[in-house]
């Protein structure tokens, strides 16, 4: 017998696994961290040290203090509470709006699309933050208002996503054999069109509540957003951004480190789902 | 050069195995076959017998996570152990590829001439200039007409059949010493397969290439091929002179697959139960001997090996322990039951049906369907054919209410589907239902078997512990496995998939089943199995069914009547025996002159159509098909052309009576 | 010529959707909470002194009188007058924009070529090292808070290594530089002032690297996903089998067939880029379009906020325009 003859091992799925894993790790640990922080310091998130503004890390801060006297660690850790909720629960209500929207467009066609699709071509008239902007200016800045304000500048993306998969599994076989079964429309939407369309909204939805952490933080910075004393890491870093020039980097470079990694996490867990949809589709 | 002149392409003990992570496959096992210079080897089987994956061998294509062992031998050459300049150097030049998708498999961004001379200035050394001048040429020797315009064409603007000789020309254009044609008519219609077919002998025998016809579709191939080597499950089972093996096969897989093919001569098909096994690894049994007839206990201890057939000539081989001998036994022709009369229950009635796709901006658009008119009774089958765009999918939509009339009426058991709204509606739909091309696709991906089977009883408001009973004696009605009602449609096999698409539209009890071209996306035995449960279904005599199809041979099985349709009209309608046996319509006679055959096929006299214009203007006066037809004159140009009686069938034809003598004379073209 | 018309028409579509935008900032600027006229008053104005303030602005008329003489304005070109700082609207944004436009201008360009090198590459050596490094890096810049990013430039690049000059203004005041387009380099360049093109470029490094960082990330995994669809793509299996070398692969049948998947996608990243832009002129305090949009946002200032918004809307539109048109021009399957 000749000698085998190999050809690139497909590794297909491999570095999926370890993207999705290693996003889900990096959020579990920034969710804990930020449910159970009373365990990790002994500093509660507002409370001020007597003793000194912008002590430089040390025994008893081990991130140091900011400008007003509190301890950068347990603002660091209470912060997750904010970003991850808010932007989570943001982007939830964002996919349940939008997919309703895009469905009925989608599916309906027609005036009712038309109307939709214009009301959504204007929202998408505007860069997302800038968006977000406007609106945190015009609802003000409460924790629902800001859920508000991030449902609000995302939804518009899920309904022109789902309305264009439902458009392509409106023209499927099985709809129009489900359709010549005599189901009703409702029916078709709810058990043929709507769990068919949803695959795109799954991939998306991860690596949209990163983008809305950063939003988010991008708000609470320019003043928009969270405000101080609340702990944030967007608004953390605003009140450390004039000790930069100083060269004191501890009230500002760790909560963004924070920040980007929570994002990163979800941009990992994004990217795997994306990879192994399409490993799937090959 | 080696000294012996060895064969131009000598494939020897080639086996592979695909592993990737949790899923092994043995996609060839030990194939050995040779293909030499001006030979036609057809290469035949059914997909999954490991077709393509010869072809990628040969150009050191296998996918990633092949194991190989064996050798593809290329004038000598390894070209597994190639290094990558040799490959180069062999791909296109050694040997070229034609794809089976022209249109999928030409850079939409770039222009075909370039991707022509791509190719002649990468293997034939030529300058921009002179490939240029020479792509000109190859256009125009693979029969594309303005081949200096079309030089400039991007893909997209090509028909299918343009895309396949741009795509022969880009094979040939590396002047390879052989060319491989990958299933190179799949879609094309029926003219449009034998002439491309033709092209690939005449590089055989005017070049002296070498050419591999991979095939599922057995009669087309059959007069092309030298040889023809037959694959089941990565295994050569037979192999030898293509007269031979096509028409008295000895390997008892050859003979189940020639018997499954449908032919218009009318005989009918044989089914053979079961289907190809996916092996983990090369077996070491007959892969045929579970589905096999005559297996015994040495078929399935032990691999039989390849050897000649008895008393034939050296090169007819095949791998089976128990050869057949005997004529390859036909099924008389079923009966045509012919128990419907006019008089009774008409359950579907189309009248004068015009349907008009309306273009998406401004006015004008596009006649699918002009004034057509048909009647199917209780009990009886009626079959429509037609080549592709001629309104057959129309015709379904509208029979299933899916698209409405421009003009004239559907009604279905007696009422109108457009006098309905809402519920009403909805009801009426369950009484037509459909079996869709594509089994798969026409199964909603995230439902449960039983829930697609439970779909028309759901609208018709069966409460659960009825349908799941319903849908439990479909189920045993067309022996799908009660297990397999909890799979989802991509746990399935086409076969399977279609056999819930049939279980679906009968669980209703409806009263008209619409089959749209049901069988045209499964392999050559797995159809014969569907066509068998449809044979079956069609056979209550409470429903009346509709047949669609662009293949006349399955047709020709079991309709009562038929309908031919050409742009949109019917221009021949009658019981099936007389439209096939007696074609009045010149459209009828050809469509059944160029239908591929095994067996004895059209007997009559046969016609050809002059070929498609790329612009047929359907809405010009007169008979639409007087611009290809041999017998048009100045009338046929200018008259609109009714259906007349002419004996039992009705043709849209005012020559009719002529025609027999015409055909007598010298313009008959085969 | 075809071209033409489509970009015709296209800008006669675009006309209902401004002004579908200008309607809803003119009605949602005077629902904000809170006063232009109470932010430039101060806290010791009396009530009499707010009217007067109000009418010299014309905001005691009608909402619909107003709107129509804001509307009469805008078609004579005329955006209004800032609350504010009390100067033409129109003429601020002529000073603002320019600098702001030579920013992205040239975060896109770096962003552009770095993502379209990159991303090729990175899709050819699919699944290896090289590969999961690239892919990760523009994850990492994908998750980038780019305001963070930018203060973490200039604490290494300003405060510690002193490399850069400090974030505040886009010039060297003492280069004498003669204003002409507001882009201080591209004025510097013009006018052939060496030091004023120094200086310009230094105090453009650090916020065009951040900018670009940002926005090559995106791209970059757009390019490869889409040079990764090509590679696996029947068009390009098919010229492989045919052995086509390897220059004419990348050139004829890799490059044209990956960069027309891009545009739109390329124009949804540049189009968030303008959000990110408003940051990073925040962070290096850039006085540009951005940051002055913001104040007005931030004091209620109406004039400057109907205008800064409308602005941005067309920005957008017309980036969306150029991404069809470059997508025509790209993929010949595409009518326009």
């Amino acid at each position: 017998m000749s000698e085998t003859v190999v050809v690139g091992a497909a590794r297909v799925g491999r570095f999926a696994t370890v993207l999705i894993v290693t996003g889900s790790a990096i959020l579990a640990v920034v969710a804990l961290a930020a449910i159970f922080a009373p365990l990790f310091t002994g500093w509660g998130p507002t409370e001020i040290d007597p003793l000194g503004t912008l002590v430089p890390p040390g025994p008893g801060h081990p991130l140091g203090t900011d400008a007003n006297g509190m301890d950068v660690w347990s603002r660091l850790l209470y912060a997750g509470r904010l970003d991850l909720g808010i932007a989570v629960a943001g982007v939830a209500v964002a996919v349940v709006a939008g997919t309703a929207l895009g469905l009925v467009a989608g599916y309906l066609g027609g005036w009712v699309d038309d109307v939709l699709m214009r009301v959504v071509d204007i929202f998408q008239a505007f860069p997302t933050f800038i968006l977000a902007l406007a609106v945190a200016a015009l609802v003000g800045n409460g924790t629902g208002n800001l859920i508000a304000v991030i449902a609000a500048v995302n939804a518009p993306a899920y309904a022109r996503l789902v309305r264009a998969e439902v458009r392509t599994v409106r023209e499927s076989a099985f709809v129009a054999a489900s359709v010549t079964s005599g189901a009703s429309t409702s029916g078709v939407l709810w058990r043929h069109v709507l769990p068919n369309s949803l695959t795109p909204v799954r991939v998306i939805a991860p690596l949209n509540a990163g983008w809305a952490m950063l939003t988010l933080a991008g708000l609470s910075f320019l003043g928009l957003g969270v405000t101080v004393p609340a702990a944030e890491w967007g608004a953390m870093i605003s009140l450390g951004s004039p000790d930069v020039v100083a060269g004191r980097w501890w009230t500002s470079v760790p909560p963004g480190l924070v920040l980007l990694i929570c994002v990163l996490g979800f941009s990992l867990l994004g990217e795997g789902l994306q990879e192994r949809a399409e490993a799937k589709r090959r | 050069m080696s000294p012996v002149d060895p064969d131009l392409l000598s494939i020897e003990h080639l086996s592979v195995v695909i592993r990737r992570p949790g899923r092994e496959v043995a996609a060839l096992s030990d194939v050995s076959l040779r293909v030499g210079r001006g030979e036609v080897v057809g290469l035949v089987g059914e997909s999954g017998g490991g077709k393509s994956m010869v072809a990628r061998s040969i150009v050191g294509l296998l996918p990633g996570g092949s194991h190989a062992t064996g050798a593809v031998r290329f004038e000598g050459d390894d070209v597994l152990r190639m290094d990558d300049d040799a490959l180069r150097r062999h791909r296109g030049h050694g040997a070229a590829i034609c794809f089976q998708n022209p249109r999928g498999a030409l850079s939409p961004t770039r222009t075909v001439g370039r991707q022509l001379t791509d190719r002649l200035t990468t293997h034939q050394r030529l300058t921009e200039a002179e490939a240029r001048r020479a792509a000109e040429e190859q256009f125009a020797a693979v029969g594309i007409r303005s081949p200096r315009r079309r030089l400039g064409a991007y893909p997209h603007e090509l028909s299918g059949g343009m895309a396949q000789r741009v795509m022969i020309s880009l094979a040939t254009g590396c002047a390879p010493g052989l060319l491989i044609a990958d299933e190179p008519t799949t879609g094309l219609d029926v003219t449009l397969t034998r002439e491309i077919l033709r092209r690939f002998r005449h590089a055989a025998d005017t070049d002296g290439r070498g050419v591999l016809l991979i095939s599922h579709d057995l009669a087309s191939i059959a007069d092309v091929c030298d040889r023809v080597v037959v694959l089941y499950a990565g295994t050569v089972v037979e192999s030898g002179p293509a007269a031979r093996v096509l028409g008295r096969p000895a390997h008892p897989y050859t003979r189940a697959l020639l018997r499954s093919v449908p032919d218009v001569d009318g005989r009918a098909v044989v089914a053979t139960p079961g289907a190809m096994p996916l092996l983990k690894a090369a077996p070491h049994d007959c892969p045929f001997a579970p589905r096999c007839a005559h297996a015994t206990a040495e078929c399935t201890a032990e691999r039989p090996p390849v050897s000649r057939v008895p008393g034939a000539a050296d090169d007819w081989t095949l791998a089976c322990f128990h050869p057949r001998t005997d004529e390859l036994a036909f099924a008389e022709p079923a009966e045509t039951p012919g128990r419907a009369t006019a008089a009774e229950r008409a359950v579907l009635e189309v009248d004068d049906a015009h349907v008009v796709y309306r273009s998406r901006f401004g006015k004008g658009g596009h006649a699918a369907l002009r004034g057509v008119s048909l009647r199917v009774a209780a009990g009886e089958t009626l079959g429509v054919v037609g080549e592709s765009g001629c309104g057959k999918s129309t015709l379904a939509k509208l029979l299933l209410g899916l698209v409405s009339p421009a003009r004239g009426d559907v009604r279905v058991a007696g009422s109108r589907m457009s006098d309905l709204r809402g519920g009403e509606l909805r009801r009426l739909r369950t009484r037509v239902q459909m079996v869709f091309q594509d089994p798969i696709g026409s199964l909603s991906p995230r439902r449960t078997v039983a829930d697609a089977i439970a779909e028309p009883l759901r609208a018709l408001g069966l409460p659960a512990a009825r349908r799941a009973e319903r849908v439990e004696a479909v189920a045993d009605r067309l022996k799908i496995d009660r297990s397999m009602l909890a799979r989802r449609p991509h746990e399935l096999s086409g076969g399977q998939a279609q056999r819930v698409c049939v279980a679906r539209a009968l669980a209703g009890e409806p009263d008209v089943l619409v089959f749209d071209e049901p069988t045209s996306a499964l392999d050559v035995t797995v159809q014969a199995q569907i066509l068998e449960v449809i044979a079956d279904v069609v056979r209550d005599p409470a429903r009346g069914s509709v047949f669609i199809s662009h293949d006349l041979a399955t047709v020709r099985g079991f309709a009562d009547r038929v309908i031919v349709l050409y742009l949109g009209r019917i221009v021949e309608e009658g019981p099936v025996d007389e439209v096939f046996g007696n074609p009045r319509h010149p459209y009828t006679r050809a469509l059944l002159s160029s239908a591929p055959s095994l067996g004895d096929g059209f007997s009559g006299p046969k016609v050809t159509l002059t070929e498609d214009l790329d612009d047929t203007d359907a809405a010009a006066p007169g008979c639409p098909l007087a611009a290809r037809c041999p017998f048009a004159d100045d009338r046929c140009r200018t008259e609109e052309q009714e259906l007349r009686p002419y004996g039992n069938t009705r043709a849209a034809c005012r020559r009719v009576p002529e025609i027999p003598d015409l055909l007598k004379g010298s313009d008959i073209r085969v | 010529m075809r071209i033409v018309r489509f970009v015709v028409r296209r800008l006669l579509q675009l006309i209902p959707v401004l002004l579908g935008v200008v309607v809803l900032t003119f009605l949602l600027v005077r629902v904000l909470p809170g006063d232009p006229i109470r932010t430039i008053l101060g806290p010791n104005a009396t009530p009499e002194d707010a009217a007067a303030a109000r009418a010299r602005y014309g905001l005691d008329q009608p909402i619909v009188k107003q709107f129509l003489d804001y509307l009469g304005g805008l078609v004579t070109g005329d955006l209004g007058t800032s609350i504010q700082s009390g100067t033409s609207v129109g003429a601020e944004i002529g000073l603002r924009i320019g600098p702001t436009f030579e920013l992205v201008v040239l975060a896109l360009a770096v962003a552009l070529v770095v993502a379209v090198l990159l991303g090729v590459w990175s899709a050819r050596h699919a699944d290896r090292a090289g590969d999961h490094g690239v892919r990760l890096t523009a994850l990492v810049g994908n998750s980038m808070p780019e305001f963070w990013l930018g203060l973490v430039l200039i604490l290494v690049g300003y405060s510690v290594l002193g490399w850069f000059p400090a974030p505040s203004g886009r010039v060297d005041p003492d280069t004498n530089l003669t204003p002409l387009t507001g882009a201080d380099l591209l004025d510097a360049a013009l006018t052939l002032n060496g030091p004023a093109f120094g200086s310009a470029l230094a105090h453009l490094i650090l916020p065009v690297a951040t900018l670009s960082i940002v926005v090559v990330a995106p791209l970059l995994r757009s390019v490869r996903a889409s040079a990764l669809e090509v590679l696996h793509s029947e068009p390009y299996v098919a010229a492989t089998a045919h052995g086509l070398r390897g220059r004419t692969l990348l050139r004829g049948y890799l490059l044209r067939a990956t960069l027309a998947r891009l545009p739109s996608l390329a124009a949804l990243v540049f189009g968030t880029s303008i959000g990110s832009t408003v940051l990073v002129e925040y962070v290096f305090s850039w006085q540009g379009f951005g940051q002055w949009a913001l104040r007005g946002l931030l004091y209620r200032d109406y004039p400057v906020v109907q205008a800064s918004v409308l602005v941005i809307a067309f920005c957008y539109v017309v980036v969306f325009l150029i991404a069809d048109v470059a997508q025509a021009v790209l993929d010949p399957r595409v009518q326009i």
